[in-house]
């Protein structure tokens, strides 16, 4: 079964019951968080708790190391489905390394080793009958730079899905992938032409549409507009808005008024100096992005998000 | 398949209309009590007189809905140029609006303090006109959003006289009579002219904050 990503996900049926037990635990933490008198756990939750959608990760207590090294320290947060969640903060905060922990980019780096618990729908994605490339089959990538392969436009898209053993109409799922991705009206006569003839925004869209052609729920993106002019840039957060209908978006951002632009939770990290010099990043605070820019909670997250820190 | 293209800011080009259309609504709302609490004193329908003081509460409740929603556009989204002027003006017609709603109870509660108004057909006239040209140039405002045209705003101040000249209609026929109506009820009466001659003047304030978000420049009159 190493094209499951677990057994027991593998029917719909079953998937249902891990759905539901991801409803479950939803509820628990709502009720947690608001019978807890401890702010934070209200913050946490935000808004009324009926209108929330459901949990599609949860972290528990992660932790990353490389080597020894401390890289992140004890984070803790729902993500929610058919949302964009935020990461932002300062250089070295960990919140690529947080990200990366989500579809096990981390397995890559010998080095790394993550601890506590990453649950996706429930299922712990560092549980021993994972197979990594279901997982990021599930959980999609997209990077900073545009990384096209160097093949045509078309075969860029129908890579993921053929190496996946797709039994579809590869030419609809292509023209389907590169419509969702807003990218089909200007490609769509030349797509045996190289992806490198492409511009930079273009590329960038090619690759959000090459990560959802393997048909995921959770699409990663790792600051996917930094390397990009304003204009292609407002036009990949008008196509994240239009995405987060179907599917969950998790974007880290050295750029806050992109966070507030597109996302509808923010968590924003920092990072601690040791003695030693280790730098070891941390959660400071996760909020509904409005609460987060307006109000947010702790002094450092307003030091940082008026620019007066960081 | 039907395909599509995105266009830059189109969700944000959304909720600016949103926005508009929501001032809109609520200029309506508060229009809509206005001419109401005009209909009651000058027909003396003090049996209404709670209904219009509540109905104002879904006004204040979408005025503060609208307010923190103003307030999270311009957190998250930037905004610049049009755009900032536009949001920045919609926060200041927001109040405009709420105050306006505000004066429609002051005016029905003024009534009630002293038990109607005497049957005078001067007074009701006068009263009838003044509170029919007020609801009218709050109308300006409210058309002034829905059209953003700035030349409603450049040419309201002027349009205002009417009111201001139906409210000093009223002081004289008030002071004419202030023996047998007595003090209670003339001061009652100088507020009632003065709060809807208020109304008007934020009708002509909306307009010019429109001319000011779509030209830039306040009328010279502002």
């Amino acid at each position: 079964m190493t094209d499951r990503i677990e057994t027991h996900l593998g029917t719909t049926e079953e998937g249902q019951m891990a759905q539901e037990q991801a409803n479950t635990s939803t509820t628990a933490s709502d009720v947690a968080a608001t019978s807890a008198e401890d702010s934070d756990a209200v913050r946490t939750s935000g808004g009324d708790p009926d209108d929330l959608n459901p949990v599609i990760i949860e972290l528990e207590n992660v932790n990353v190391y490389y080597d020894d090294f401390h890289a992140v320290s004890d984070v803790s947060l729902p993500i929610r489905e058919r949302e964009i969640t935020a990461f932002i903060g300062p250089s070295g905060c960990g919140k690529s390394t947080v990200l990366r922990c989500l579809n096990r980019m981390n397995d890559l780096i010998e080095s790394a080793r993550v601890e506590g618990g990453v649950n996706y729908h429930g299922v712990d994605l560092y549980g021993p009958n994972i197979d990594p490339v279901e997982v990021r089959r599930r959980i999609g990538m997209v990077f900073q730079k545009p990384n096209p392969f160097p093949k045509s436009i078309y075969d860029n898209v129908a890579f993921g899905p053929k190496i996946a053993g797709y039994k579809g109409n590869m030419d609809d799922l292509v023209e389907q992938s590169l419509d969702r991705a807003a990218l089909w009206d200007e490609v769509k006569d030349k797509l045996d032409e190289s992806a490198y003839a492409l511009s930079g925004g273009q590329q960038q869209r090619l690759c959000i549409a090459r990560a959802i052609a393997t048909s995921p729920d959770v699409v990663l993106m790792d600051e996917p507009a930094s390397a990009l002019d304003p204009i292609a840039t407002l036009r990949i957060e008008e196509l994240m808005y239009e995405l987060k209908a179907e599917y969950t978006i998790i974007i880290v951002t050295h750029n806050m008024q992109q966070a507030g632009r597109v996302s509808d939770r923010t968590a924003f990290f920092s990072v601690d100096i040791q003695d030693d010099g280790e730098r070891t990043g941390r959660l400071v605070e996760f909020s509904e992005t409005a609460t987060l820019f307006t109000t947010p909670e702790k002094q450092e997250t307003e030091d940082y998000i008026t620019g007066r820190f960081g | 398949m039907t395909h599509h293209e995105i266009e830059p800011r189109h969700h944000f080009d959304d909720e600016l209309d949103e926005i508009r259309a929501s001032l809109v609504d609520l200029g309506t709302m508060v229009l809509a009590n206005i001419r109401w609490a005009g209909e009651v004193v000058v027909e003396n329908r003090l049996d209404e007189v709670d209904a219009v003081v509540e109905a104002d509460a879904p006004i204040n409740e979408k005025y503060q809905e609208l307010e923190e929603k103003v307030f999270h556009i311009l957190a998250l989204q930037q905004p610049v140029a049009s755009d900032l002027r536009f949001l920045v003006v919609a926060s200041r017609i927001l109040y405009e609006m709420e105050r306006s709603g505000d004066l429609a109870v002051n005016i029905v509660n003024s009534l009630e303090r002293i038990h109607g108004i005497p049957a005078d057909t001067t007074l009701q006239s006068s009263l009838d006109r003044l509170s029919a040209a007020s609801a009218t140039m709050f109308a300006r405002g409210i058309e002034a959003i829905a059209t953003m045209d700035p030349e409603i705003g450049l040419h309201a101040e002027a349009e205002d006289e009417e009111t201001d000249n139906l409210t000093s209609d009223l002081f004289t026929a008030v002071t004419a009579r202030q023996d047998e109506l007595g003090l209670e009820a003339s001061v009652a009466l100088f507020y009632m002219g003065r709060f809807f001659e208020r109304i008007a003047d934020h009708g002509v304030n909306i307009a010019q904050n429109i001319t000011f978000a779509v030209t830039a420049q306040f009328p010279e009159d502002y």
